[in-house]
Formats: C-alpha cells, sequence, structure tokens
C-alpha cells in the first residue's frame, strides 16, 4: 500500500539516524551534538508523518532518548543512570547535557504495553 | 474499509476478523541489548569460585567487629571472631569484617555504576534474575565502552547475597587494585575472567558478522536501504570505519479486537 512504502521509506530513515548516532557517540565521544541533531532529526521525521502511532517509538528507542533535548543518551557517556527509591524503587536516568531526569519504575510485574 | 481508519495494516488480512484489527507498524529499536548466555558450568564454577572466595577471604582477614549499624547482614555475631556472613559477601559492601575487601569490590548497582564511570572497575558480574530488566541494562552498555567484561549469571542474588548478608546483590564489581588486599581477588577474578564470554554492542563493535546475519533472517522483506549488504561482507563497514548498520528492524502491532481496550500483540519482523 501507498501508506506501507512511506513508513518503510521513512522507517529505514529513522533506523538509520539512530544507528548513525549511535556510530557518532562510538567514534567520537565527545561529539553529542551530532548525535543530537540526528536524533532530532528522527524526532521531527516521526512526528511530522506521525509514525509509530501507538507509542511513538517503541520504548527501547523511546528510553534512550532524551525528551527535553533529544540527545541520544548512553549510559555512562551522555548520561547518568543510578537507583533510588521512594517506597518503589526507581531507576533515574539523567541526560548530561541538559539535566533532565527520566525515571523508570521497577516493578517486576510490569509489563510494556507493547509486549502484550 | 476498517483497516484504512485506524492505520495501516501490517499484512494483507485473509481473514474477516482479522481485516478488522488492523496491524500498525511501530519502529522498534535495532539494537537489541541483550546478555551474552552464559553456559552453565562457567555460570557455577563462577558462582562456586566466588562463593568459596567470600567465604575464604573471610577468614583471611582478621576479624575486626565492625558493628556497623548498617544493616549488612552482619548478623548480630558480637563475638565471633569469624564473620562468615560479612566475609562472603562479595564485596564491596563494607564489609563488615573485611574494610579492605569491600573496598575492592563493588556491590550495588549504584555503586558498580560509578566505579564504572570512573573505570575502577576489571570484572563485572550482574544477576541474571531481576526483573524489570532495565534495572541492569544499562550496566551492558557501560562495561562494553570500557572493555570490562562482564557476564549475566543468574541467581547471582541468592547466592551472593547470603555469604555477603546482604539482603540482595544485583551488581559485583571486581577493582582494580594494587593493594595486597588486591591480591586476595586478583586470582578469583582472573579465573573468572577466562570463563566470561565477551560482550558486544552492534553499534560500538562496528562489524559483527553474526548479528547482520541473524537480522537479516528475521526482517525478511524488511530490511532494506542498507548501504552494506550485510551476510557477505561483514566485516567491511562502507559508512564508517568502525560502524556496521543493522537491518530495520521494524515490529507490527496488531490490534486484537478481542481485548476491550485494544490491546496489540506485538508482532515482530
Amino acid at each position: 500500500m501507498a501508506l506501507h512504502l512511506k513508513d518503510k521509506e521513512a522507517y529505514q530513515r529513522l533506523n538509520y539516524l539512530y544507528q548513525a548516532a549511535h556510530c557518532v557517540l562510538a567514534q567520537n565521544p565527545e561529539n553529542v551534538e551530532l548525535a543530537r541533531f540526528y536524533c532530532f532529526s528522527q524526532k521531527t521525521i516521526a512526528k511530522r508523518l506521525v509514525l509509530r502511532q501507538p507509542a511513538a517509538q517503541d520504548p527501547s528507542v523511546k528510553r534512550t532518548l532524551c525528551k527535553r533535548c533529544c540527545s541520544l543518551l548512553i549510559p555512562g557517556v551522555t548520561a547518568t543512570t543510578r537507583q533510588k527509591r521512594n517506597k518503589t524503587r526507581f531507576t533515574v536516568m539523567r541526560c548530561l547535557s541538559c539535566g533532565q531526569r527520566k525515571t523508570l519504575l521497577n516493578n517486576p510485574d510490569y509489563c510494556l504495553w507493547a509486549d502484550r | 474499509m476498517l483497516q484504512t481508519v485506524m492505520a495501516a495494516p501490517g499484512k494483507p488480512t485473509k481473514k474477516e476478523i482479522k481485516k478488522q484489527t488492523p496491524a500498525k507498524t511501530s519502529f522498534t529499536s535495532p539494537f537489541a541489548s541483550k546478555w551474552s548466555p552464559l553456559p552453565q558450568e562457567d555460570m557455577h564454577f563462577i558462582l562456586k569460585t566466588l562463593k568459596d572466595k567470600l567465604i575464604s577471604m573471610g577468614l583471611e582477614k582478621k576479624e575486626v567487629k565492625v558493628f556497623r549499624p548498617w544493616r549488612k547482614k552482619k548478623s548480630k555475631k558480637p563475638d565471633v571472631a569469624p564473620q562468615p556472613v560479612p566475609q562472603v559477601s562479595d564485596s564491596s559492601k563494607n564489609g563488615w569484617t573485611d574494610v579492605a575487601a569491600r573496598r575492592q569490590l563493588a556491590i550495588g548497582i549504584n555503586e558498580v555504576t560509578k566505579a564504572l564511570e570512573r573505570n575502577e572497575l576489571r570484572l563485572l558480574l550482574v544477576c541474571k534474575s531481576v526483573k524489570p530488566k532495565h534495572m541492569t541494562n544499562h550496566l551492558i552498555a557501560l562495561s562494553t565502552t570500557r572493555g570490562v567484561p562482564a557476564c549475566q549469571v543468574p541467581r547471582l542474588s541468592q547466592s551472593v547475597s547470603e555469604p555477603l548478608g546482604l539482603k540482595s546483590v544485583l551488581a559485583l564489581g571486581f577493582r582494580w587494585c594494587s593493594s595486597s588486599d588486591g591480591g586476595v581477588f586478583t586470582d578469583t577474578v582472573d579465573a573468572i575472567k577466562l570463563r566470561v564470554p565477551t560482550l558486544d554492542m552492534a553499534w560500538l563493535q562496528g562489524a559483527k558478522p553474526e548479528e547482520p546475519v541473524a537480522m537479516e533472517e528475521e526482517e525478511g522483506g524488511e530490511r532494506r536501504g542498507q548501504k552494506r549488504k550485510l551476510e557477505s561482507e561483514s566485516e567491511e563497514v562502507s559508512e564508517s570505519p568502525s560502524c556496521t548498520l543493522q537491518p530495520l528492524q521494524v515490529k507490527r502491532i496488531v490490534a486484537n479486537p478481542a481485548k476491550k481496550k485494544k490491546g496489540k500483540p506485538k508482532k515482530k519482523l
């Protein structure tokens, strides 16, 4: 279908950008700007084409992107991951560039919607 | 048609019922970071070695009856000279009996993460039976970027927490240490190191012959637009010196009409 095809191309773009961002960081750990630009493009593409309706991206991808500054988060390189607890256990990821925190709840029984 | 209303269905559905559940495609990460499988005997060996080490360690150090208010397992054994429990614990926790030994180890996810960030560790052990998995997933990438061998051992927590006296040990790290205390663990570390399979991240390694092949099989028709031909070269990198692209992995979600809320079973291509 036509829609299908457009999606495919767009997905390839997204995929390519995502991987390229990883490669960039692998080669040059300091160059977060480029990675950020790639991820920003990725998000824009997704938004523009309204792709991935279910959750605007698979959690595995979404979790590695910072919401505020769109940089690719790699624990240890561009982000800090810690475990905290406030009655429940959280895994907190902090983006080093913008300081945005992302909290993940550690519920053993939680299963992603996408996995359902 | 019903399909067009929702979204482009992933696959042409033949049945009527199926048509009512549109399939939505969703972009999923091509990098599936997962631990490499650890052979059983290696795992047992590691566990055993670790346990013995801990136990033996405890005895070696003079018992410092450090009765910390910290609830490290130190069970009340105020006068028992050796404290088997604390000693066993792997490490780092401050050992109750063995402060120095404790220093050599990084116990706990946070501590391990910090040490990893500072490149202090030379071996990393992670418990595999931890849910949800993303609690420790970050460790995988962290350790591979630093070239630290790491492995996931199921039941690490159960077997290690006892000797150490901690409630749960999800991550254990051995620091680089040149002091005499380090000597205690060095042989253990080396022994374990040999058994640890290597971890790889796709984007880091660049050329991964097996992955593209495996992925490709999964992908089937989805793979496209790769500059490199997978499988054939595998080692070559067209994009950049050290990066290889993974095939596109598109996840399909098929809405399930049976569920009220439109739960969608996900089908990965």
